[in-house]
């Protein structure tokens, strides 16, 4: 009794993160598009991937800070699948609670099929506008101020970009 | 009139080779850059490009120690190499990863790695990363596959599953190698797949 009430005193002061939905990339972009964004944020991470850790709590600072002006940001992992069980204990360690992706299928496919100027080298961040076209992509981590400077860029009307 | 056709073209190969180290990978039927730079192998010797290349054709592929996609490559890069370097095929494999910011990815767990795999073709450092500019190369694993006439004809992934070998349905490079080890023409030439960003030295 006295563990159970420990256990979810627990989980009331850090949430579980929601597990990632395994997606395709045509469902990411699906996602993108969806109505209701001024901008989408899409980041592809690994729990492995060291600079992908480095920069994940700078890309949910801006998500936060972003989200009032209409930035919506899409987390895809593209962990292996045994690897279920650490995605989402750094989720839950980062705060996430919201709900985030998985990859599934080929890497040609699912690189080509979100973004054909992307390598495959993660970790990888796209900007779209409101209009879910393309406005920005790259390889490699970045800082809180250039992830967010270029998010502000993304949620500006395509003319004053 | 020819005088100035022979003028011409090494300009435009120039403007080429500058434009694909800027930025983007080298493009198909590019040649290979910086062939005479030294590279220390895992058997301390100093390897050159130059010095790997064959009549057959040359297989670099970018990899490292650390990268979880390129260690489930790994034995399969191992396995292709050993087996086209004895079809007359040049093989090397280049470590660009700067070791700072991984620390596996030093020169000694290289010796070790090609040690326990059995690699017998050199796996050397790129030691300020600029063979990997100059390639275009982004991540780990990466290969790009020279032909007899020493044009790149294949660029990018082993196979299309990482994660299962015994899923894999189309194996890009090796099908590539048996290709080019023919002397024939390659069809499939370019392939992405999900890797590790290379850790560029600055």
């Amino acid at each position: 009794m006295l563990s159970a009430l420990a256990l979810s005193a627990a989980a009331l002061t850090a949430p579980t993160a929601p597990a990632p939905l395994p997606v395709a990339a045509e469902a990411i972009l699906a996602e993108v598009r969806k109505p209701g964004a001024a901008g989408v944020l899409v980041n592809v991470w690994a729990t492995w991937c060291a600079p992908c850790r480095e920069e994940f709590p700078d890309l949910l600072h801006v998500a936060r800070e972003l989200a009032p002006k209409g930035l919506r940001v899409i987390l895809v992992s593209v962990d292996f699948p045994e690897a279920e069980a650490d995605v989402a204990k750094f989720l839950t360690s980062q705060g996430v609670d919201f709900p985030t992706f998985r990859r599934i299928g080929k890497d040609d496919a699912f690189v080509d099929g979100l973004e054909r100027q992307w390598s495959g080298a993660i970790p990888a961040t796209f900007l779209y506008g409101a209009d879910g076209a393309l406005v920005r992509f790259w390889e490699g981590k970045a800082s809180y101020p250039v992830i967010k400077k270029r998010a502000l860029a993304a949620l500006e009307p395509k003319e004053a970009r | 009139m020819t005088p100035k056709l022979l003028l011409a073209i090494p300009l435009v190969l120039g403007l080429h080779a500058s434009a694909t180290s800027a930025a983007g990978p080298l493009a198909i039927g590019a040649t290979m850059p910086m062939t005479d730079a030294k590279l220390k192998n895992v058997d301390g010797t100093e390897q050159t490009l130059a010095g790997v290349k064959q009549a057959a054709g040359t297989l670099v592929v970018f990899t490292c120690n650390h990268c979880p996609f390129a260690k489930r490559w790994e034995s399969r890069i191992v396995e292709l190499g050993n087996t086209y370097a004895a079809k007359g095929i040049g093989v090397i494999a280049i470590n660009a990863n700067d070791p700072k910011a991984y620390p596996e990815d030093e020169f000694d767990v290289m010796v070790k790695r090609a040690k326990e795999r059995g690699m017998q073709f050199p796996y050397v450092v790129d030691a300020t990363s600029n063979v990997a500019r100059a390639f275009g190369a982004t991540k780990t694993p990466e290969a790009f596959l020279f032909d007899k006439s020493g044009k790149l004809v294949y660029h990018g992934a082993i196979d299309d599953n990482g994660e299962e070998p015994s899923k894999v349905e189309n194996a890009y490079l090796k099908n590539a190698l048996e290709t080019v080890s023919q002397g024939q023409d390659v069809l499939v030439k370019e392939t992405k797949s999900i890797g590790c960003g290379i850790k560029f030295r600055s």
